[in-house]
């Protein structure tokens, strides 16, 4: 009986467990701009407390329905970036490192990329400023 | 003028006085690299057939290279093959293949770069990253060219024509397929983009943003992976192109998002998913345009405005017409719809009695995607009849007050 339980908790809690969800490329669309995801180095993910998974090409698209107010900010549960240096890689987009210069050709022209670890090397090489989460927050409104 | 006459012809015969004309392959200019260092403004370079792999190639100087038979310039899957930076640069009849591939740098088989008065004419792209790639450039030809390459999902891949920052150039007859996108435009203005066929890439046939006061006339954009994307521009002409079998969840024909005061005119929509898509579109005009065995022939988002559909022909349309909202000004006036039933007592050709395009059931589908699994059911049918007679849910003012009861001529029309 306790396995029981126990096998019924788990799977409750397993249902349950907000995730992010990996992006498609080649087959998500950017909900914002409608454009299929196709560049690795790119991307971002809004998860919303009830589950709710929207995916973006690019960071402004991502501020756009960020900022548009049709999820109330309180209900995000995790907001996420594309880690440039690792393709295909979502990571906390609050605590990355964020890179600006129009050396960078981001799908919607945000000039934006993100990153896990410090870029010191790209910043100098595309003589990008250095941005934050919330930085970026103010730029893209 | 007769002094201008004097210097031109003068400087003219300079230019043919000093032009020489270098064989590749002698003892003298053993390769491609030597003949470019040998060779001075206004000189040609002529290429035999055979394969050459001589590595990144730059070209600054104004040249014109001549491949005759197809002379192959691989790339060895390392190298982007020419790069040019100058003006007055041609390049013929060359068969470039096997680019590099990388994710940072987007290599290409011919980077334009700086550069203006630049001809790209009959020349052959196999297994290329990026085909063509122009950046901050003007004044320039891409024509009669044949680039294929085995992009697929999974594998990076790039754009077959792909031009950023550019104006005034000519893309005329180009065939392209197995890319990402066939022809990527970002930020170019006042250019020509025609009779070109795009086919079988893997993302967009055509895909443009912010990029203003171009003309699109007379291409094709076939079974591509999710159609042609238009975003973000005002002033674009789309005349005369064909968008067929583009087939899939986010496959669009025609995807028009942020565009403003343009024309979409005699275009053949077929067998796409969804015709035209549109959202956040104003003042712009469909005149014309055939939409022929679509799911849906157009969807139209509330958020469009001031829009005109006039004399289009639309049959065979799963639905002819989808929207979200229920107050749309757009004009819908004096169409071809096949699903009218109504009569033209005073025998004017005109309709008597309006057409609502969007059916009931093409909104219930827009709430609920899942209930297009009652499609063609006997019940379906009554609730659309009924609607028809006193519309509820579908928006009244939505609707074509002067239907044709005939379709329009628009069979091709001579250029």
């Amino acid at each position: 009986m306790k396995i029981f339980i126990l096998i019924a908790i788990s799977i409750f809690l397993v249902s349950c467990a907000i995730e992010p969800e990996p992006l498609v490329f080649g087959k998500d669309q950017c909900h914002t701009c409608k454009m299929t995801l196709m560049d690795k180095k790119f991307g971002a993910e809004i998860v919303t407390k009830k589950g709710k998974v929207y995916k973006f090409d690019d960071v402004n698209c991502l501020f756009n329905f960020y900022h548009a107010g049709t999820v109330d900010k309180n209900d995000v549960q995790h907001k996420l970036v594309i880690d440039f240096s690792s393709p295909g890689k979502l990571i906390d987009a609050g605590k990355a490192f964020f890179l600006k210069s129009s050396e960078i050709k981001s799908p919607m022209a945000s000039q934006v990329a993100a990153f896990e670890a410090p870029p010191n090397e790209l910043k100098a090489q595309w003589e990008a400023t250095e941005l934050t989460w919330d930085d970026l927050q103010h730029q893209f409104h | 003028m007769k002094a201008f006459t004097f210097i031109f012809t003068f400087l003219a015969g300079i230019l043919v006085a000093n032009a020489t004309t270098f064989q590749v392959g002698s003892a003298a200019v053993p390769n491609l690299k030597k003949a470019i260092t040998l060779a001075v403004d206004g000189d040609t370079i002529i290429i035999p057939p055979g394969v050459y792999k001589e590595g990144n190639i730059i070209i600054e100087k104004s040249i014109t290279i001549i491949g005759r038979g197809f002379p192959v310039l691989d790339g060895e899957n390392k190298y982007e093959i020419l790069t040019l930076h100058g003006r007055n640069i041609s390049i013929q009849g060359i068969h470039f293949r096997n680019t590099g591939i990388a994710g940072l740098n987007d290599i290409a088989a011919i980077k334009i770069l700086d550069s203006h008065h630049i001809r790209i004419i009959g020349n052959k792209f196999e297994k290329t990253f990026f085909g063509i790639y122009l950046a901050n450039s003007k004044h320039s030809w891409i024509e009669n060219n044949e680039l294929t390459s085995r992009g697929t999902v999974e594998s990076q891949s790039g754009n077959g024509i792909h031009l950023w920052k550019c104006e005034h150039i000519t893309i005329n007859e180009n065939t392209i397929s197995g890319h990402r996108d066939g022809i990527y435009f970002e930020f170019v203005t006042n250019s020509m983009i025609t009779n070109n066929h795009s086919q079988a890439n893997i993302r967009y046939g055509l895909h443009f943003m912010f990029s203003h006061n171009n003309e699109y006339l007379y291409n094709q954009f076939v079974n591509n992976g999710a159609g042609v994307a238009v975003m973000y521009t005002k002033n674009v002409k789309m005349i005369g192109n064909h968008f067929e079998e583009n087939w899939g969840s986010s496959a669009y024909g025609l995807l028009l998002k942020e565009i403003q005061d343009s024309e979409v005119r005699q275009n053949y929509f077929r067998k796409n998913t969804i015709g035209i898509h549109l959202e956040s579109v104003s003042r712009t005009h469909f005149e014309g345009n055939t939409f022929n065995e679509n799911g849906y022939a157009v969807r139209l988002q509330a958020s469009s405005d001031d829009n005109v559909f006039t004399k289009n022909n639309f049959s065979a349309n799963t639905f002819d017409m989808a929207t979200n909202g229920s107050l749309v000004s757009n004009k819908i006036n004096s169409n071809y719809w096949d699903k009218y039933q109504g009569y033209d007592l005073n025998k004017d050709g005109v309709g008597d009695i309006a057409f609502h395009p969007v059916s009931m059931f093409a909104m219930i589908v827009e709430r609920i995607p899942a209930a297009v699994l009652l499609w063609r059911s006997f019940l379906v049918m009554l609730i659309d009849r009924a609607e028809r007679a006193i519309p509820v849910i579908t928006p009244e003012q939505l609707k074509d007050e002067f239907p044709s009861m005939k379709a329009y001529d628009l069979t091709e029309k001579s250029r």
